[in-house]
Formats: C-alpha cells, structure tokens, sequence
C-alpha cells in the first residue's frame, strides 16, 4: 500500500464507522421515543376539538396540513420517510411551536449551548490540569492536600447542587447589608430584557452578566475531576525512567517538567478532552433548566415533555453526531501525540 | 556457630574455600608496584542513610574506594546491599529520603580543579551530571522519552550543557557517536524511542552517554533484560568505547562473567559496606573475604546437580539496627568472638588490595 495513501484511507474507514454508528443510534431513538406513551398528534386534534368547537375531521385534516408527519402511517414507513429526510438535515416541523423547521430551533439554540458549556469546560481543562500539574509535581507542599482535598470533594458533587449553591451564594445572599452581588434576574435567561440583540456593547454585556454563573457551574462542576486525572497522570511520569534519566543527563528542570513529564502526561488527558467536547451539546439538560437558560438542552426538555417528537430526533441526532465526532478527533488527537501508535506502514527500517 | 581462629602463620583460614598460603603469597607479590595513574574518584568513608518509618537506615557505612583514569571497577554484591545507592549518591540522585550523613567524594576531572560532590549545590550538579559523570541508571529500556525522537532527545542534552553549539555541530557529533556504535545514525536519529530494538536502544543510550566526552560512565546493571548475545556485543562495546575514549567506568552487576570481561577491579559490598576490593584476576583467584568467597563458591557450575548448588547460608542483616561487630559474622563460618564485638575496619593487605576482615588484621600495612 502506498504511503501517502495511508492516513485518507485510515480516515475513510473511520467516516463510514462513524456514519453506521449515527444510524444504529438514530434508528435507536426513533423507536424509543414512539415507545413513550401518548400520541401528540391526537393530542393536538383533541385539543382543537375541544377548545375550538371543530369537528374531529376538521381537526385531523387541520393537523395533517400542519404537520409534514403522518402518525397513522406504519411505523416503518415512517421511519423510511425519517430516515429519507434526516439524510438531508430536514428534520421536518416542530409539533409544539407548530410550522417551524427544526432544525432552525436548533440552530438558534445551539449557540448558547456551545458558548456556556464550551467555555465551562475549556476553563476547567486549563487551570484544572494546571492545578493537577503542580499538585503533582509539589506533592511534598502544604498545598497539595487542599487542591487534591477540594478536587475529589468538587467532583462527588452533582452539578445541579453545586448550580443551586452558586444560585444561593451570588443571587440570593445579601452580604453586609449590601444586597446580593448579582441581581437575581440575571440568574434567569440569556439576556437582560430591552437589549437590542446584535454586536453592541450593552448586548454582549447582558450575555456576560447572564451566562457567567452557569460557566461558573460548569466550570466547578467539571476542574475536580480534571485535577485529579492530570495529578494522576504527572505522578505516574514523574518517576518514570526516562525523566530519572533526563535529570541525570542534565536537562534543566522546566525542560524535564515540560517536555518530558508533561508532555507524556497529558497523553490520556487530551484524549479525554476530545471526548467531552462531544457531550457540550447535551451536558446541559438540569443547568440550563435551573438557570432558564435559553439553550439546546432546556429545548429538549419542553420537547420531551411534550412529545415533540421531530424536535426531539433532532436534537438527539445532533447529540449522537458530536459525540460520534469528537470519540473520531480523540482517536487521531491520540495518534498525532502519541507515536507510538501512529498509523504506520511497512517497517521504517533495518 | 564456628569460631575458627586466623592461622598464626599465613592468616588464611584452614578452611577448604580458601586456595592454599602460597598463591595468596605469589599474588601479593605480585601486586607489589601501585598503579601510576591518577586519581578520578575518591570516595572516602562514605556513608548514607535513608529514613524509615522503623527509623535511620544505614545503606551505606563508610565505604572507601577509588577509581583511576581510565580505570573499570566492578560492584557487585546481593540486591540491597547499598551497591546503587552508594553509584547514584555520586550525581546526588539519591531518592528523598536518603541523605549523604557522612564521609566525601572527591572528583578530579583532568585540567579542571578537584569538585567535592559530597556537597555540590544543585545547580552546580546539574552542569556535572552527563558533562563529567554520566550516570546510567537500570532499565536502560525506557530511558527515552517515549513521544519525542532521538534527534530531540540528543540536541535537548547538548542545549543543557552547551547551549553555544550549533545544530549541525550537534547532530554530527551525536551520528559520529551512533556510528561509533556501530548503528545507522541517521535512521536511528530519526526514530522514535518505540522503534528501535532492545539492543539498539541499549547502544543508542551509550552513544548519547559519550555525548559529551566525560570522565566517568557509571552503569547500573548495563546488561540487563538484553539476551545473551546482545550482552556480550555490549560488552564488547563497552571495553573498546573504554579503550579508544578513555573514560573510566563504575559498574553494578549481580553477574560475575560480566565483571571478569569488564572489570579491572572488583569491589564486594556485603550490607552497605565494602568489603573487598580486589583487581579482578586476584579477586577470582584468591577471594579473602569470606563473603567473597562464599559469592564464587556460589556461581553454578555445568556439571554440578541441583543438590550441589551452594548457596551462602542466612540472610542479609536489617540495616535499621544498631551495627556491633562484623555484619557478615552471623553467616561467616569463620566467626570468633572478636568479630562480634568489633567492626572490622577496610584494611590493606597489599599494595593493591583492601579487605574488611579480622582474619588479615596481621597481614594488613594499615588502613584505607
């Protein structure tokens, strides 16, 4: 096999995985979400049936004109028709908001979603395995117990505690008679009301001033576990032969701290990393409730709750593919760190 | 327990272990002359303790030895008895715990002013390592950073030490060493750590070792995890490296066909301390220590059944308690009372030769 040819084909393998693997799953969830009891459809004909006074044949044409979907077809049918569709990114209408394309909720909700939980987790993986680093490396400190003592303690919390916690403690405290430290209505939604939405200051301002305690949460919900992998990881290298034998050679310490332990340490970290950039999208679901935050996960709440059944194959379509897409990033992240399991061919030499 | 007093005449124990009184005469003579190079390595009534949760652990007692220009010396004695504690104390990479209680190393590098090391700050270290003393530690297989090539791993040395030098002075050095190693120094420089062999990274490790040109290698069990082919074509390697570079060389081993191919001299430690020290035809000939003895006595031989493997009775004592007299007494089978009570000191027997035993106390010509 010729060389140059190796990594397209590698790549090519791994595209038509990820793609079988996004079918199993939206196959999946397209019959689990029609296992869940009621049918919205009905629901909706009933309802106009009873609050409008139609007749119920009124009300199944009215709703057939409505919806692109039809209930009464087969479910395999159905599921062809889904299928036909979604190839496409058309995930039909919403049945809740009723005539509005899916997959322009999604994409106005997904934003919010990726700007609060993205930067959560990249603040976290920052000063998390910065801490961990120094943890590791000043394991003999006074220090080390408290970040590795707070670490483990952050990371046995459940997020939605720690969310109401922060809820608590920044919109509802008054500290010294000075009231809380942020209005508790900034606690409530993506943007202040009476905002012009668009790139001007007192916009962005709102955004910052709304979605800074849910990054908070995230943040806190996520440095405990990110100190404790990376002090793991450090210690594991730190007495590992070839930096016992970096000292001996002479090498300064940041040179050893860097290129030699860190490097290898943040090995399995940056993998792990990859992989959690693919749960940003539905990591969110009881946060984003908590703080009405306007995003992807809140919107998949109201559509579960509501059998909004094209919203939901939506939305979790989106969820398998990033997770699906980030497993595919960690695995050649992982080999463009790590040589030694770089995709290779034929021996290099004698 | 025997208590076997020193024969009046010849000192020798009448014991059969020992060769007769005439060839310990023949080789002392022989021995006469001191050896006329210089003085690289003096370790002077070293001592080292570590610190245990049961208390002071004495690793190393007032050990003695030197090593001369270009001299090989071979340590060698049972797992634990302080044989790479006392090698790493040399380039202060002691672990944590442990620390230099007692005694001095002194190096005299050729054209450089004599460096205590026994008190060398850090930093100062730090330029000594691999420059003057390279020290190579055990499990040679994963010396390398396993993510980075050898390229990068040979210019990180020269940039520690000598940041002045250029890329391309650097690499020609380091292919000139991996050729001198008989490897294809382009492949291997761009390799990483992974694909090299066994064998390979072994030679790879002692070409970057002759990096930068120093004084003394020292070596914990260089051959280990390498079959015995590729041992022998190390240590070939090793003795002509010793030869056309002229470094002098400190090994640790537990194989005594290693140190009869490599060694000049052979230092026996028995329990962190020197118990003999002995130029290798005369050590194998003629071993005084009983210790030493009972060490050949133990080497396996071909025709030998397994009933007939000899083993020293005992074990090694517990280096936490308090020492009263010989270490070795409780397995010796020339114990007497005196060897209870009294540390034997390191003494000479000769011009050549040291032992710490009661038996030569009249043959000695005073201590180390």
């Amino acid at each position: 096999m010729p060389k140059r040819l190796q990594f397209p084909l590698f790549l090519l393998r791994k595209l038509l995985k990820v793609a079988f693997t996004v079918w199993v799953v939206t196959t999946l969830i397209f019959f689990l979400i029609r296992l869940m009891p009621s049918n919205p459809i009905e629901q909706y004909i009933q309802n106009l049936v009873i609050q409008y006074g139609m007749s119920y044949e009124e009300a199944t044409s009215r709703a057939a004109s409505l919806f692109s979907l039809d209930l009464s077809q087969s479910m395999f049918a159905q599921y062809l028709e889904y299928l036909k569709d979604a190839v496409r990114l058309d995930f039909g209408t919403s049945f809740l908001s009723p005539g509005v394309q899916v997959s322009e909720i999604i994409a106005a909700r997904l934003p919010w979603t990726l700007f609060t939980v993205g930067t959560g987790l990249i603040l976290s993986f920052i000063v998390g395995t910065a801490l961990g680093a120094i943890a590791a490396y000043r394991r003999e400190s006074w220090y080390e117990p408290i970040i590795s003592g707070l670490s483990s303690f952050l990371s046995a919390i459940p997020d939605f505690l720690i969310a109401i916690f922060l809820i608590l403690f920044f919109g509802v405290f008054t500290w010294w008679g000075r009231g809380s430290i942020v209005p508790i209505f900034q606690l409530r939604g993506n943007y202040g009301a009476g905002v012009n939405i668009g790139w001007n200051w007192p916009f962005i301002k709102s955004v910052l001033d709304h979605s800074f305690v849910p990054i908070l949460t995230y943040f806190f919900s996520q440095i405990g576990i990110w100190v404790l992998l990376m002090k793991g990881s450090t210690t594991g290298c730190l007495n590992a032969d070839y930096a016992v034998i970096a000292r001996a050679r002479g090498l300064r310490p940041r040179k050893i701290l860097t290129s030699y332990i860190g490097r290898n340490a943040m090995l399995p970290i940056a993998t792990e990393f990859a992989m959690r950039l693919g749960f940003i999208i539905g990591g969110s679901l009881i946060i984003e409730q908590l703080f009405v935050y306007q995003g992807v996960g809140l919107e998949l709440l109201k559509a579960t709750t509501n059998r909004d059944y094209p919203l939901m194959q939506g939305i979790f379509l989106i969820m398998t593919i990033a997770i699906v897409l980030s497993n595919l990033f960690a695995e050649i992240l992982y080999s463009l760190l790590d040589p030694r399991i770089r995709v290779k061919g034929g021996s290099k030499h004698a | 327990m025997n208590t076997n007093t020193p024969h009046p005449t010849n000192t020798v124990p009448s014991a059969s272990t020992v060769p007769s009184a005439s060839s310990v005469a023949s080789e002392n003579a022989k021995g006469a002359a001191m050896d006329p190079r210089p003085v690289l390595l003096d370790i002077n009534k070293l001592s080292i303790e570590y610190r245990t949760k049961r208390g002071k652990l004495k690793a190393v007692h007032e050990a003695s030895l030197r090593i001369r220009k270009g001299e090989s010396v071979a340590i060698i004695g049972e797992s634990g008895c302080g044989k790479t504690t006392l090698a790493t104390s040399i380039v202060h990479m002691l672990p944590r715990n442990a620390t230099i209680s007692g005694g001095s190393i002194g190096f005299f590098p050729e054209g450089k002013a004599e460096i205590r090391l026994e008190a060398l700050p850090e930093k100062e270290m730090r330029a000594v390592r691999w420059n003057d003393i390279v020290m190579m530690f055990q499990a040679s297989q994963s010396s390398f950073n396993p993510v980075a090539k050898i390229r990068t791993q040979f210019l990180d040395t020269f940039q520690a030490h000598n940041p002045e030098i250029s890329t391309d002075d650097a690499l020609n050095r380091s292919r000139e060493l991996l050729e001198l190693v008989f490897l294809n120094a382009d492949a291997v420089l761009n390799s990483f750590p992974h694909e090299l062999s066994g064998g390979m990274k072994q030679r790879t490790l002692i070409a970057l070792s002759l990096l930068l040109d120093p004084q003394l290698v020292i070596l914990d069990e260089p051959t280990t995890a390498l079959d015995l082919i590729t041992q022998k074509k190390i240590l070939n390697l090793l003795n002509s490296l010793r030869d056309s570079c002229g470094f002098s060389m400190m090994f640790i081993t537990h194989d005594l066909g290693i140190v009869t191919q490599l060694a000049d001299r052979v230092v026996t430690m028995y329990a962190g301390v020197v118990v003999e020290n002995a130029p290798t035809a005369d050590f194998f000939s003629t071993p005084l220590h009983p210790y030493s003895q009972g060490l050949l006595r133990a080497i396996p031989k071909l025709n030998a059944t397994f009933e007939q493997l000899y083993s020293i009775p005992g074990s090694t004592p517990d280096l936490v308690d308090k020492m009263d007299g010989c270490l070795f007494a409780p397995r010796c089978a020339h114990c007497h009372a005196r060897c209870l009570t009294e540390i034997p000191a390191l003494r000479q027997t000769d011009n050549d030769r040291w032992v710490a035993c009661h038996l030569y106390e009249e043959v000695t010509h005073g201590a180390y």
